[in-house]
C-alpha cells in the first residue's frame, strides 16, 4: 500500500478546512435571500412538500420552485 | 503541463478576483491532465466519474498528496468561489462534496496504511418527523472536511436509529439536527432514550437547527450545541480534545 506525506496531508486538511468555512459563511448569507433547496436551475431539492414547488414542471424529479425570495420561504415549507 | 483540459479552463473563467485565478491557475499549470480531469468532474459534482477517475490515478502511480491537493481540493476551490460569487447554489455545493467524498474513498486506505486515523466517529441524523436536510450535510461535509468518519442516517430519524448506530459503529459522537419547532422536542426524547439504555455517557451528543438555542441545548441535556457547519465542527474537535 502507498503511503501518504503525513505534513502535506495535514497542510491540505487546513486548505480544505478553510474552503469549508467559507462556504459555510457564505451560506448563512445566502440563506436569508435564497431558499436553500433550491438548485441554480431554479429547481426544488428538498425531500419534503413546499407550496413554492410546481408540480406541474418536474425535471428529473425535481419541481420548478415558484418562490419570489422576496418572503420568507420557510412559511411555504409544509413539514 | 498548461491546463489542457476546455472544460477547466471554463471554470477558470467564472473567477472573477484576478489574484485567485493566478493562484489556481498556477496550481494546474503543474497539474497532470488527468488531475484536471479529477478537479472537472468534482466541480460539476460528477461523483461516479471522480471515483473512477482517482482509483485510475493510483493505478497509474500519482501519489495520494498529489491527487488530494491538485485534483480534490483545487476542485473544491473552485466550488466555493463559485458559491460566493453567487454563481452556483447549497445545493450544487452539496453535490460538489458528495464528488469528493467518491474520491476520498481511495484515499482512505491509504491514510490508514500511513498511520492517519480519523479524528473520530460521529454519527448524524435529523430527528424523527423533520425531512430538512441540508444543514446536517453541511455539518456532515466539514466533519468530513476536518478528518471525521461520519455516518450519516439520514432525515426522519428514531431514537432507537440512533442509539443502534452509536452502538454498532462504536462512535463517539451522536449530531442530531431539526429545523421545525414540532420536532425540537424528539431530540429531548432521544437523549432521554440513551439514557434509558445506560449508552449516555458512551457519547457526546451535539444538537443544532436554526429553531434551536444553547438553552434548548442545556435544557434537553445535549453536550453541545452548534448554530451552524463551523460551530459543528469545532465543538465536534473539542469533544476529540477534551477526550485526549
Amino acid at each position: 500500500m502507498d503511503q501518504i506525506d503525513k505534513d502535506k496531508y495535514y497542510k491540505s486538511l487546513s486548505k480544505l478546512d478553510l474552503i469549508f468555512r467559507d462556504i459555510s459563511s457564505t451560506v448563512t448569507e445566502i440563506s436569508k435571500w435564497r431558499c436553500p433547496y433550491k438548485n441554480v436551475s431554479d429547481r426544488c431539492t428538498a425531500k419534503f412538500g413546499c407550496r413554492n414547488q410546481n408540480r406541474t414542471d418536474e425535471i428529473q424529479g425535481l419541481y420548478l420552485c415558484t418562490g419570489s425570495d422576496d418572503l420568507d420561504y420557510r412559511s411555504a415549507w409544509d413539514s | 503541463m498548461p491546463i489542457t483540459n476546455q472544460t477547466l479552463e471554463n471554470e477558470l473563467d467564472n473567477v472573477a478576483n484576478s489574484q485567485e485565478k493566478a493562484h489556481i491557475r498556477k496550481l494546474w499549470d503543474h497539474a497532470d491532465s488527468l488531475m484536471q480531469e479529477i478537479s472537472v468532474n468534482l466541480i460539476q459534482g460528477n461523483n461516479i466519474q471522480v471515483d473512477e477517475l482517482t482509483k485510475q490515478a493510483l493505478e497509474n502511480g500519482f501519489d495520494a498528496n498529489t491527487i488530494l491537493d491538485q485534483g480534490l481540493i483545487a476542485g473544491m476551490a473552485i466550488v466555493g468561489i463559485k458559491f460566493r460569487d453567487n454563481l452556483i447554489f447549497v445545493p450544487e455545493v452539496l453535490v460538489a462534496a458528495r464528488a469528493m467524498k467518491a474520491g476520498m474513498v481511495h484515499i482512505e486506505p491509504i491514510l490508514s496504511a500511513s498511520g492517519i486515523e480519523p479524528i473520530g466517529k460521529v454519527i448524524m441524523g435529523t430527528v424523527k418527523g423533520d425531512l430538512h436536510d441540508i444543514g446536517k450535510n453541511l455539518c456532515i461535509m466539514m466533519l468530513r472536511g476536518a478528518g471525521f468518519t461520519v455516518i450519516d442516517l439520514g432525515v426522519d430519524t428514531s431514537s432507537e436509529e440512533f442509539i443502534e448506530a452509536v452502538e454498532e459503529h462504536n462512535a463517539e459522537i451522536l449530531g442530531m439536527s431539526a429545523l421545525l419547532t414540532t420536532t425540537m422536542p424528539n431530540m429531548g426524547k432521544t437523549i432521554s432514550s440513551f439514557e434509558e439504555v445506560e449508552m449516555r455517557d458512551l457519547v457526546k451528543i451535539m444538537v443544532g437547527g436554526a429553531p434551536l438555542s444553547q438553552e434548548f441545548a442545556d435544557e434537553m441535556g445535549a453536550d453541545g450545541f452548534g448554530k451552524d457547519a463551523i460551530s459543528c465542527v469545532d465543538l465536534a474537535k473539542q469533544f476529540v480534545e477534551n477526550e485526549n
